[in-house]
């Protein structure tokens, strides 16, 4: 039943596409990451739904889209290097068989977030893609949050939608993706067209968020409350009534304290604590051992470069009951850790050059994103403009994605790599469509170029 | 049970932001967008008709 109701759903979808071609690039974004082919049973798994939807995308973009307006950004370029980059070195990658296997993903990802751009032309366009984004990961996140609220919580227990600890369904993943979201959601909550705001839009926002939040705490996963509370302090800096909003948040969050779990408080106690906790240990020694190992091979060792690594160390282990603790070290070895952090993925799989470019690409997404913002400041509109808001939210999200990356191996995200296709798409959009701001005139308000620019003739 | 109703919430609002995409023309032209200036097929233009 579940699987026939998921492929009418699909079905519907590309049959629309019949009409709106764009709607297919749409259809790929919410296969790609609900998987609906792997939500249900029997059939939907037998047919290759990603595959159609590539293909219908890029294929209705080709043959039946109009091209006006579409560019190609710097951005856009970087990706096609490193896409280049990473197929060279999955050819001479130390593990063959293995870096085949991830670059399968990998190149669609990226493949598909050159492509995306291309066909953001128009505002609706940026805005529909960031609506199935949003509802796609809500798909995901409003699950799990229902559930951690009925109580089925725990590090790598909470049963999401998928029994599968892949893609976006994996604990740590997901929960800095849905943090991530949030400002894109509240973003479509103040500007939607598709959905214009109003209290049924906020209900559901508001909703999302708060399922959002709660992924960290049914997954406990630390890296989403760092991220949740890094996004809080990035949101100060947007918003209009800034003491208000402090307030509110250090309310909800004394509200909240007394009901959450007190194996996610336990979890979350041990952040600060790394020395005596083998998940972040072995962090650090894989860390220092990817160091090491470009030493020795600067241009990285193809995808899966981690499984040689093996490390043997002591941990301490406490016995006992306050006061008679007793601390014995015990001797631990590792093999085939993975990075666990995206700079390391980066670095340790396609060596320096990989790490330079993925972190160009980054960072030039950031900077573009307040180039866009210091341009909408300045406009008639200014923070009200939607350019503004879109900006704002597409940079809080990077920014807290690229928190979250610190300590979870996600660099070939595909989702993320769609929010990069989405900044690019805005980027283009406004160079294309806003003038440039006015420079600063040190001119008298009745100087004759001033009344020349509001349009009366000097006397 | 859960996971149809979610499941049920969310593809329910991508099902109705889909069909009214589909009635929306600005999706795929919107007003903003000025027309790349095409000087050499105004000069074609303008060839082809000192021809006739």
């Amino acid at each position: 039943m579940l699987d026939i109701a998921l492929l009418g759903f699909v079905a519907m979808f590309l049959a629309f596409g019949f009409k709106r071609p764009f709607l297919w690039v749409l259809a790929y974004i919410y296969i790609d990451a609900v998987a609906p082919q792997k939500i249900g049973w029997s059939v939907i798994h037998l047919i290759p739904l990603s595959l159609i939807a590539f293909i219908a995308a890029f294929g209705g973009w080709a043959v039946l889209d109009r091209k006006q307006g579409s560019r190609f950004t710097l951005r856009q370029a970087l990706i096609a290097v490193l896409l280049a980059y990473c197929a060279y070195t999955t050819t001479v990658a130390d593990f063959p068989v293995e870096a085949l296997a991830k670059w399968e993903w990998v190149w669609k990802a990226l493949l598909f977030a050159i492509f995306l751009p291309l066909t953001l032309r128009t505002r609706l366009r940026l805005e529909a893609t960031a609506l199935i984004m949003v509802l796609a990961i809500g798909t995901i996140v409003i699950n799990g949050g229902v559930k951690t609220v009925l109580g089925g919580g725990g590090y790598g227990e909470l049963a999401l939608l998928v029994q599968e600890n892949s893609g976006l369904y994996e604990g740590s993943i997901l929960s800095t993706v849905a943090v991530a979201s949030i400002p894109l959601a509240l973003w479509l909550a103040r500007h939607g067209t598709i959905f214009r705001p109003d209290w049924r839009v906020w209900t559901f926002v508001g909703g999302l968020i708060f399922a959002c939040l709660l992924i960290p705490i049914g997954t406990a996963a630390r890296t989403g409350l760092v991220c949740a509370a890094f996004l809080a302090v990035l949101m100060l800096r947007s918003a209009k009534r800034r003491f208000l909003y402090a307030g509110l948040g250090a309310f909800a969050l004394v509200l909240a304290m007394p009901f959450l779990p007190q194996s996610f408080l336990a979890r979350m106690g041990t952040i600060t604590e790394h020395s005596d906790d083998e998940s972040a240990s072995t962090r650090v020694a894989v860390w220092a051992w990817t160091l090491n190992y470009v030493k020795d091979h600067p241009f990285g060792g193809g995808f899966d470069a981690y499984r040689s690594n093996s490390f043997t160390y002591r941990m301490p282990k406490v016995t006992g009951t306050p006061p008679n603790v007793q601390v014995t070290y015990e001797t631990v070895t590792d093999k085939g850790r993975a990075y666990h952090s995206s700079y390391f993925e980066m670095l340790g799989e396609q060596g320096w050059p990989g790490l330079a470019l993925w972190l160009v690409l980054q960072l030039l997404g950031v900077w573009q994103m307040e180039r866009i913002r210091w341009r909408f400041r300045r406009s008639v509109e200014g923070t009200a403009s939607w350019q503004w808001g879109l900006a704002t939210a597409l940079q809080q999200a990077q920014l807290t994605y690229l928190l979250g990356a610190a300590f979870v191996g996600i660099a070939y995200q595909p989702y993320i790599f769609m929010l990069i296709g989405l900044q690019c798409g805005l980027w283009s959009y406004v160079k294309r469509t806003a003038r440039e701001a006015p420079k600063a005139r040190f001119k008298r308000p009745g100087s004759a170029e001033a009344l020349r620019k509001a349009g009366a003739a000097p006397a | 049970m859960v996971d149809i109703l979610t499941l049920a919430l969310t593809h329910g609002l991508m099902a109705i932001a889909l069909w009214r995409l589909l009635w929306r023309d600005d999706l795929d032209r919107d007003g903003d967008t000025p027309r790349r200036p095409k000087p050499w097929l105004a000069a074609r233009r303008a060839d082809s008709d000192e021809a006739a």
